[in-house]
């Protein structure tokens, strides 16, 4: 059985996704604060982690970066209901696969949770490694090395470079990066895989300009000269 | 606390007084150089010689009283007899007025000398016995051209010390004091582009009214500080307390849906559409409220205009295929600017929807460049226009030109939203009706070259 781990300190919210989620077959467990949320997560081992952002103790963001620290590949699913879109993106920034801002479609919030694992398992489609400019990727054991350094990613971000590594410098779109990385088509006004894609370049010590944007099109990586 | 004697009041009149004080000393003692420039000297031999041989006899010589002629042009200034007495001195009336010290100096010269005075040439002190006396001459012509000269050399070098001596002073006064003002000037400005920290230097150490208005900009910038935090953390809270109990109600409603009849679940699903309209009203509320109080934190980015508004149509047309069919992007010269792209997005994706919503034909979005400074986004629609007079309020928040409108469309924020957008990047929306129908806006915004280190390419119109 699939087991989720909600961390949000809106009781009677939890009581009613677990009602949802538990009807779509997903095994839930609750945690009402920060500690005890990252407790669970680091504990039990999970599918997939809904994380509220406003929590008492330690908040949202706080308990991703710890638990990023540690735990990189389980997919973690930001449900904020912070005001500002900068808090939205933050969230990505410190690992977060992806966001659905409060008050959310239950539907939506389902059709996420299935993305997000229905993505996981793809990790294994192709087991062979493939190495372009400069990256080389090696999916049985998740790792991408550029420049022989390890890349500390998370899977949303390996998944990204994964994709684009195998288009060999071919433009890869963005719904194709969506799709691969967070399970779904992009939706329209949806920041997030530029958000991922400025991280992975963040992560990249030397030419991070080497992962292109092509302006409409989508991104695609460059051969060093 | 300040001091009665930290006063810029009192310094200002200390200074104003110094400053008196010293040109007028300086134009005392220029005066006093310019008066009294000559000092003795040693009598040629020559006329000595001339003079001696009528000064020989005691007779003669003890006749001579002031005023008396004595040979050419020389008549007596001074003379000093042998009798005790009131009459022991005698002095010519005229020069004893004007030149008394002059006189009584020379008279107790050991040698004689002569020592030019304004009107005359006084030469001595002749001896005999214990009989002095002392002879002047008027000037020669040569002698008194001399001395004019002499007076208006002085008087140069009077008034150039004076102008630069007022003019250092000038300089010291604006350093002390108009500096000062500029820089508080700057800080002012400072403060009201939101800045916390103000570059005031040593500004806040002095001791005086000056000082005492830098130390109260800085507790104000502080305090506005303090106050967009709290209003920061206030919207934060209010947006999160908004928010939860909406989407407990959400997944509430979604929940008593499925074991519901229909006509139970229509009105389920009206309760959810309202919620879902009341939770955009509040995001668009926190926004203008961000805009309006300056809380956004600005992002400037190279921005392909002609980009953003094919992405912006083609996600309108994803959300709804009515609205990418009546899109319709002109091709004009859009140009590449720095911008903050989420708030350009926010402008124009505003107003786009906007004229989607209250027209039903085409709308079309256009773009000029004016100069190198500026250039104009232009969204049209074809619809029946605003009457004149509304046109102003068009922008007022939840103002609706046709109230019978008012389920069907939007919260009514929108055009506001935009509004408060632009101006926040420099822009400028204005709203008019075209002459051939429909309304147009136009938004005017700042052309900003982007930066170098983009290393971003443009393909255009895949």
């Amino acid at each position: 059985m699939t087991k989720l781990l909600l961390v949000d300190d809106d009781a009677e919210l939890s009581s009613m996704l677990e009602q949802i989620l538990t009807k779509e077959g997903y095994q839930l467990t609750l945690a009402a604060d920060g500690e005890t949320g990252l407790h669970r997560a680091l504990s039990g081992s999970y599918d997939l982690i809904l994380l509220d952002v406003m929590l008492p103790g330690i908040d949202g963001f706080q308990l991703l970066q710890r638990l990023r620290q540690q735990l990189r590949n389980t997919p973690v699913l930001m449900l904020t209901a912070r005001g500002d879109d900068d808090d939205r993106v933050k969230g990505l920034e410190l690992g977060a696969d992806d966001y659905l801002p409060k008050p959310f479609n239950p539907r939506e919030l389902v059709a996420r949770v299935k993305a997000l694992l229905r993505r996981t398992p793809n990790t294994s489609v192709t087991p062979e490694p493939v190495e372009y400019a400069g990256f080389h990727v090696n999916p049985l054991q998740n790792e991408v090395r550029v420049d022989d350094q390890v890349l500390e990613l998370t899977p949303t971000e390996f998944d990204i470079l994964r994709t684009l590594v195998q288009g060999k410098g071919q433009v890869v779109s963005k719904d194709q990066l969506s799709v691969a990385a967070l399970g779904r088509q992009l939706a329209p006004f949806d920041r997030s895989l530029d958000v991922h894609i400025s991280n992975i370049r963040k992560k990249i010590a030397h030419n991070p300009e080497r992962i292109q944007t092509v302006r409409g099109r989508g991104y695609r990586l460059l051969q060093l000269a | 606390m300040m001091r009665w004697y930290h006063s810029l009041t009192l310094r200002l009149l200390l200074l104003f007084w110094a400053l008196l004080l010293a040109v007028a000393a300086s134009g005392f003692l220029l005066a006093m150089w310019s008066a009294n420039p000559e000092t003795p000297r040693p009598l040629p031999a020559e006329v000595r010689d001339i003079l001696s041989p009528l000064l020989t006899d005691q007779a003669t010589f003890a006749s001579l009283t002031p005023g008396r002629l004595l040979a050419g042009e020389y008549r007596v200034a001074a003379a000093v007899t042998p009798e005790e007495g009131p009459n022991r001195l005698q002095l010519e009336p005229n020069l004893a007025n004007t030149h008394r010290r002059e006189l009584m100096q020379q008279l107790d010269a050991e040698e004689p000398e002569k020592l030019r005075l304004p009107n005359g040439m006084l030469v001595g002190p002749f001896t005999l016995g214990n009989q002095r006396i002392l002879l002047i001459r008027p000037l020669s012509n040569e002698e008194r051209l001399d001395f004019q000269q002499h007076v208006e050399e002085a008087e140069h070098a009077q008034t150039l010390v004076l102008l630069f001596g007022s003019l250092f002073i000038a300089v010291l006064l604006g350093v002390w004091l108009v500096l000062p003002l500029k820089r508080l000037t700057k800080a002012t400005r400072e403060i009201a582009a939101g800045a916390d920290f103000l570059h005031l230097k040593r500004l806040p150490k002095r001791s005086d009214e000056l000082g005492e208005l830098a130390r109260a900009l800085e507790t104000a910038a502080h305090d506005l500080k303090v106050s967009r935090d709290a209003q920061r953390r206030l919207l934060s809270d209010v947006s999160h307390e908004l928010r939860s109990p909406l989407a407990r109600m959400q997944v509430a409603l979604m929940l008593s849906q499925d074991d519901h009849d229909d006509a139970t679940n229509s009105h389920l699903q009206q309760l959810s559409r309202d919620v879902e309209r009341l939770s955009t009203i509040i995001e668009r509320i926190l926004s203008l409220s961000r805009l309006e109080n300056g809380l956004v934190k600005l992002n400037p980015q190279t921005i392909d205009t002609y980009q953003l508004v094919q992405t912006l149509v083609a996600d309108l047309a994803y959300v709804d295929a009515n609205y990418g069919e009546r899109l319709l992007v002109l091709d004009a010269n859009w140009p590449v600017t720095a911008s903050d792209e989420e708030l350009l997005r926010l402008v124009i994706e505003n107003l786009v929807r906007n004229a989607l919503q209250y027209t039903a034909g085409l709308v079309e979005l256009d773009c000029a460049v004016h100069d190198d400074k500026t250039f104009t986004i232009i969204v049209r629609d074809h619809g029946d226009g605003v009457p004149e007079q509304q046109l102003e309020q068009l922008f007022e928040p939840f103002f609706r030109g046709d109230p019978s409108r008012h389920h069907k469309s939007g919260v009514g924020l929108g055009m506001t939203l935009s509004l408060r957008a632009a101006n926040v990047i420099g822009g400028v929306v204005s709203a008019r009706n075209h002459p051939e129908g429909g309304l147009e806006i136009s938004i005017r915004l700042p052309l900003n070259t982007p930066t170098q280190d983009d290393e971003q390419i443009e393909v255009r119109g895949s």
